[in-house]
């Protein structure tokens, strides 16, 4: 199916525009051109995704019903607790209750008319500023929305992004070691292993906490950092790392046997090339085939297998956090869920909407620096 | 193929591992338990350290107290497996009782005015019968495991109020327990009444199915409890449109609706105590009219005119001795259970579970989260570094006016903070903490009674408030307002308090090594009224509410001596017991400690508009909800502190001079100052354990004990274990008509017989063969734990041929839960 690629190699050529028909100036406008274009694409696409959320996120008035209602539930529970207000006389006690309704009932802005506020989230949302939440407070104890997504977004995209690397460079390096092996005992291992990644992190990660936390004992059963936290940064970091290794373990196990099956299938297809053949032919170390004409021609299609996998492995983080207790972004998104409290909902929405904006932005760039057949802005591939 | 086979064999093999692994990490653990089995006596040590780590799940939670990781976890368990579970593990567990579930009807009716269908509920006979077509031994064992005990009533059974009236109370249990024949009679003719017909096994009104919705809590039990009361009213007739549904949709429909739209019939409503309440005579007013709250549920009950008076009396404590209020609280209990516009069906047992290692106190109420004393209290074997788990840490800001009230939180502040008395966490009484003695006048006529000793109690036919009492507050010129000022012709009040502090009181330290003043306690009286005053830069209209149910009873306070410190208090209100009359100050605020220096600094925050200290204020302002231990905050406190030392500020000064002595003011700031920059946060404690380490992302607190706290930890240790009362009935199986008969009731603790000092009352009831009570009166002591209940032959005479059953009341002064034990013999012809 590429074979028509014949004809450009064996010296595929760098990622700078070598190639390229037009003089720098030109490229030049045509790469900021593009990337105007993307990010108002990439707004476009975060600014309408933001107001349907803000939308569902009121699920059509069901969601003021529900938070008119859980105000008036806290303060009568409240008050039946409070021995001082039990003390007052019923009907006055009563005024107060109403008062008190009503003032959270403003707090809260539930006295404006939905549209109103769907705008002001959605102005919020769109500048980062995110407001105040209605309910939930930072770690640290702020209201800020900014500040109790912030906190916990830095634990979320640690783990995230150390499970991630560790993930790619084990799953590539075993994939081509794995593909220079085809039909290995190893190999038929891993092809077996495969169907394992339907079972989600956090099932792996129950387990695991079962054998090293509970039963071992060598590991910690979840957290981030030891407790009490190390002074010294250094041993505060060594313990970080410690507590990574469970949590990260079940990331990559439960994704590992897929992605070495899938990417050491795309090896073994690419290998298999004609080019690569003539290569051969030619007499080129296997480390240089490998490095230039499987490796490199197949990453698009890994990069792009891989970020889909990050997306879908977010999904799960909000179970893996809980399950090992991490301070993450995936806790704070339940938590405002179950208090209905739009802001952060909205607030979390709209950093994953950035964040997935951001991923896709920097993808079109990834793709453009491994694959020599793209070019930005000509709007076509020039294989 | 070979692929797929070979995976079910690895996954066959992992699974193996895992078994042999579990296996063998159990035998190893059933290994210990029996090596546990025998252990050398445990040694009790006081704590060092108290290290708190956020655990939100309590199955993992368990798992890590089995593998060691916790020595207790605050989370309180309701759930039977659980329970199990920790049993199977060989952990122990603390006991509480402040939760209960019930079943809320909407009284709307007999029509929906939104719908025209017909409410059963709205009428009072089937509400009742309700009472005995569910079968509350059934889901206190079965659905809750035994972590539950049945309730009939809007008090609970571990309570001092059930106490008084236990004999009553269980008269009418015995009257409403159980009798799904006699429900369905009772429900049919009502129904027949209402003009529903019974067609097919099935109740229809105007030729459609009566369709009763049911608005189910799905959290814990209550779905289980949801169920099998939907499936008693489907055995009779009833269609039950079951709508499952977690706390805040079921608000929406249960106390967000109006009851006349019809959008629920019966809702598995739940309530929580968090601390053993001592008066609960409101309950009934709050539970069962239209005066509580303005909620439209509420608004729709409509108590019989003897009910409403009833609870109207006990509510405002119209009555004048002890002996009228159990009368009338009896009487309210049986006209309750008739209305029924809640039927009760359970008290929770909440366990707290901990290593045996570990010694706690727990209260009856509230658990270990919510006693006052666990900090003062926590021992384990060895000492040293204590891990506790709780479900939550740093839910909200920390501050002493208005700072989190999470359970959880409040739980480790109280560990940094003290008060002038302190809760029994088994009767809810006083004892006195930081205060020598106490001595109170309550007027003539009220039902006051004395318990302990360390009080006096005396009553007076006019209590004068002196006229230089404080009786309020001028916020614009900071001062006090005197009650020769406000009431130049005098004033009276229903009760005085005077309160003796002892002499050291002073030498009192807070956590950065202040010195405690006089100022420390004349501020919390300030800010009582100046952050509720409209004129003042510190006002705060959340404080209204809170304000006035204090204002409405005050009459004035005044510090009389310095040298010890005595201050008397005079209210209106008062309380049943003299203990709980005495108004201490002490510079523990509703959500923690505060020192003048501490508080001072988000004063000043708040008046620049940078912080405030209630959440409603922050919001209002848009600013932030000012926290000692961490966040922003902290910077802008600190910020304060610099500038409060540089000034050598005091709040309050025209009032707080006078109380400061001439060093205080710049030591103070310098303490602060240096606490701050070894401890990298502003709360400043003065309880037994100090903050040492805050990490609010990583979800740990570190508490390390308080080197200068005054009191020796053994203070308190006698209140480890509640000393519930084990009751043994010996007697005749037989009894002859017209023949005495006589029972000995032995009452014990430990195996030891239970002092007769702390015993209040043992009574003893007679339920003839019909299950109807006969006979209800106080058993006589004749000895080291031995009662003797006689049945004379005047009684034995009445009593009907048969299975006859003589049940115990022994109702303790130390432990507010009563004992019951019965014992059943035959009356022969």
């Amino acid at each position: 199916m590429h074979t028509h690629h014949v004809t450009e190699q064996p010296a595929p050529p760098s990622s700078s525009d070598s190639t390229s028909p037009t003089g720098k100036g030109d490229s030049s406008a045509r790469v900021v051109r593009y990337i105007l274009g993307r990010l108002f694409a990439i707004a476009a696409t975060v600014a309408v995704a933001a107001y349907i959320a803000v939308l569902i996120a009121n699920m059509g008035g069901y969601v003021d019903e529900i938070r008119y209602a859980q105000i008036q539930e806290r303060i009568v529970m409240r008050v039946g607790a409070d021995e001082e207000l039990m003390e007052l006389p019923s009907e006055r006690r009563a005024e107060l209750v109403e008062a008190m309704v009503d003032r959270e009932t403003t707090r809260r802005g539930l006295d404006q008319p939905f549209m109103i506020r769907s705008f002001r989230y959605l102005g919020n949302a769109l500048t980062l500023n995110l407001g105040r939440s209605h309910d939930m407070t930072s770690d640290s104890g702020s209201r800020l929305v900014r500040l109790i997504i912030l906190e916990r977004l830095a634990p979320t995209l640690l783990l995230f992004a150390t499970a991630e690397l560790g993930l790619f460079g084990i799953a590539i390096f075993v994939a081509l070691y794995l593909s220079r092996r085809y039909g290995s005992k190893l190999d038929r291992l891993f092809v077996a292993l495969a169907p394992t990644s339907a079972a989600p992190s956090w099932f792996y990660g129950i387990f695991l906490i079962l054998i090293f936390a509970a039963l071992l004992g060598w590991l910690p059963f979840g957290g981030m950092v030891a407790a009490p936290a190390p002074a010294n940064p250094l041993l505060y970091a060594l313990s970080v790392m410690r507590h990574l290794l469970l949590p990260v373990a079940a990331i990559i196990i439960s994704a590992l046997f897929l992605a070495v099956y899938s990417w050491r299938t795309f090896f073994l297809i690419y290998s298999s090339e004609d080019y690569v053949e003539l290569a051969k032919a030619k007499g080129l170390t296997s480390a240089a085939i490998e490095r230039r004409y499987v490796l490199r021609p197949t990453l698009p299609t890994i990069i792009t297998s891989f970020m889909l996998s990050i997306i879908g492995l977010w999904t799960g983080a909000i179970v893996l956090e809980r399950v090992f207790n991490w301070p993450g972004i995936g806790t704070v998104t339940v938590e405002a869920i179950n208090l209905y409290d739009t802001p952060v909902i909205l607030g979390t929405v709209i950093v994953y909407a950035y964040l997935l904006g951001i991923t896709v932005f920097v993808l079109d760039f990834v793709y453009a620096l491994v694959d020599p057949r793209i070019k930005v802005g000509l709007g076509r591939n020039r294989s | 193929m070979r692929g797929i086979s070979f995976t079910n064999q690895f996954t066959l093999v992992i699974a193996s591992v895992t078994m042999v692994v579990l296996a063998a990490a159990a035998c190893e653990r059933r290994e210990e338990t029996v090596e546990e089995a025998a252990p050398p006596e445990t040694v009790y040590s006081w704590i060092d350290e108290i290290v708190v780590l956020q655990e939100t799940d309590t199955s993992s939670a368990i798992a890590r107290l089995a593998a060691g990781d916790f020595d207790m976890y605050a989370g309180g368990v309701s759930s039977p497996d659980i329970l199990e579970e920790i049993q199977a593990q060989g952990l122990a567990f603390e006991e509480s009782f402040g939760q209960s579930a019930e079943l809320t009807f909407n009284p709307s009716g007999p029509e929906f005015e939104g719908t025209g269908e017909l409410n059963p509920f709205s009428e009072p006979r089937i509400r009742e019968a309700m009472n005995l077509l569910v079968d509350r031994d059934y889901i206190a064992e079965e659905i809750y495991g035994g972590l539950a005990k049945p309730r009939y009533h809007p008090i609970s059974g571990a309570f001092p109020d059930y106490a008084r009236v236990a004999g009553e109370a269980r008269a009418l249990e015995m009257e409403y327990a159980y009798d799904p024949q006699r429900a369905e009679e009772i429900i049919t003719e009502q129904m027949e009444r209402l003009g529903a017909e019974r067609k097919d096994g099935v109740w229809r009104y105007e030729d459609e199915p009566v369709e009763l919705i049911f608005v189910i809590r799905t959290e814990d039990e209550r779905r289980e409890v949801g169920d099998y009361v939907a499936n008693r009213l489907e055995d009779i007739g009833f269609k039950v449109d079951r709508l499952y549904r977690t706390a805040d949709e079921a608000s929406a429909l249960w106390i967000g609706s109006h009851p006349s739209e019809g959008r629920f019939h019966l809702y598995t409503g739940g309530w929580i105590a968090t601390l053993v309440n001592r008066d609960q005579a409101a309950a009934f007013d709050f539970y069962y009219t239209p005066r509580s709250l303005p909620q439209p549920l509420y608004q729709a009950y409509e108590p019989s005119p003897e009910f409403d008076a009833h609870s109207q009396r006990l509510a405002q404590r119209e009555y004048s001795t002890l002996a009228e209020r159990n009368e009338l609280f009896a009487e309210a209990l049986r006209l309750a259970l008739q209305d029924s516009a809640r039927v009760w069906l359970v008290d929770q047992v909440v366990a707290t579970p901990r290593q045996p290692s570990v010694s706690v106190a727990a209260d009856l109420g509230g658990g270990v989260s919510g006693a006052r004393l666990w900090a003062l209290t926590l021992q384990k074997d060895g000492g040293g570094e204590f891990r506790l788990g709780t479900p939550g840490i740093l839910t909200e800001p920390w501050n002493p006016l208005d700072g989190s009230n999470w359970v959880y939180d409040q739980m480790i502040i109280r560990a940094t903070s003290d008060e002038g008395t302190k809760r029994d966490p088994f009767t809810g009484l006083p004892w006195p903490q930081r205060i020598e003695s106490a001595e109170v006048t309550v007027q003539d006529g009220l039902p006051v009674t004395r318990t302990h000793d360390w009080v006096t109690l005396e009553f007076a036919e006019r209590i004068e408030v002196p006229e230089d009492a404080w009786a309020g507050w001028d916020p614009v010129a900071q001062e006090f307002t005197t009650v020769g000022e406000e009431h130049p012709e005098g004033m009276t009040a229903r009760r005085r308090s005077i309160v003796t502090y002892p002499e050291d009181f002073f030498e009192i330290m807070w956590h950065d090594g202040s010195q405690i003043s006089t100022a420390d306690i004349v501020l919390g009286i300030i800010l009582t009224f100046d952050r509720a005053k409209e004129e003042s830069t510190l006002f705060d209209a959340a404080q209204l509410p809170g304000y006035e149910s204090f204002i409405r009873n005050f009459r004035g306070i005044r510090i009389t001596s310095e040298n010890p410190l005595t201050i008397e208090y005079y209210a209106d209100n008062y309380f049943l017991d003299a203990e709980a009359n005495v108004s201490t100050f002490f510079p523990t605020y509703a959500h923690g400690a505060g020192a003048w220096h501490q508080l001072a600094l988000g004063i000043r925050a708040e008046i620049n508009e940078q912080l405030a200290f209630s959440a409603d204020k922050a919001d209002r302002l848009e600013v932030e909800w000012a926290s000692y231990v961490s966040g922003p905050s902290l910077k802008i406190l600190a910020e304060e502190l610099e500038q409060a030392q540089a000034e050598n500020y005091l709040p309050y000064e025209p009032v707080l001079a006078e109380y400061v002595d001439d060093n205080e003011v710049a030591e103070r700031w310098e303490n602060l100052a240096a606490w701050y920059e070894r401890m990298n946060h502003l709360w400043v404690g003065i309880g037994p354990f100090k903050l040492t380490g805050v990490r609010p992302v990583e979800g740990t607190v570190v508490l390390e004990r308080f080197e200068h706290f005054p009191d020796p930890f053994e203070k308190w240790e006698r209140f480890d274990e509640p000393a519930i009362a084990q009751v043994d009935i010996h007697g005749p199986s037989s009894v002859v008509p017209g023949e005495e008969a006589v029972f000995e009731i032995e009452v014990s603790y430990d195996g030891r017989p239970y002092d007769a000092d702390d015993i209040d009352t043992v009574q003893y009831l007679v339920f003839d063969a019909t299950g109807a009570l006969q006979y209800i009166t106080g058993a006589e002591h004749t000895g080291d734990g031995i009662y003797r209940a006689i049945l004379d032959a005047e009684l034995t005479n009445e009593l009907q041929t048969g299975a006859t059953r003589i049940e115990a009341v022994v109702v303790p002064l130390i432990v507010s839960i009563p004992t019951f034990e019965s014992r059943e013999f035959v009356v022969i012809p």
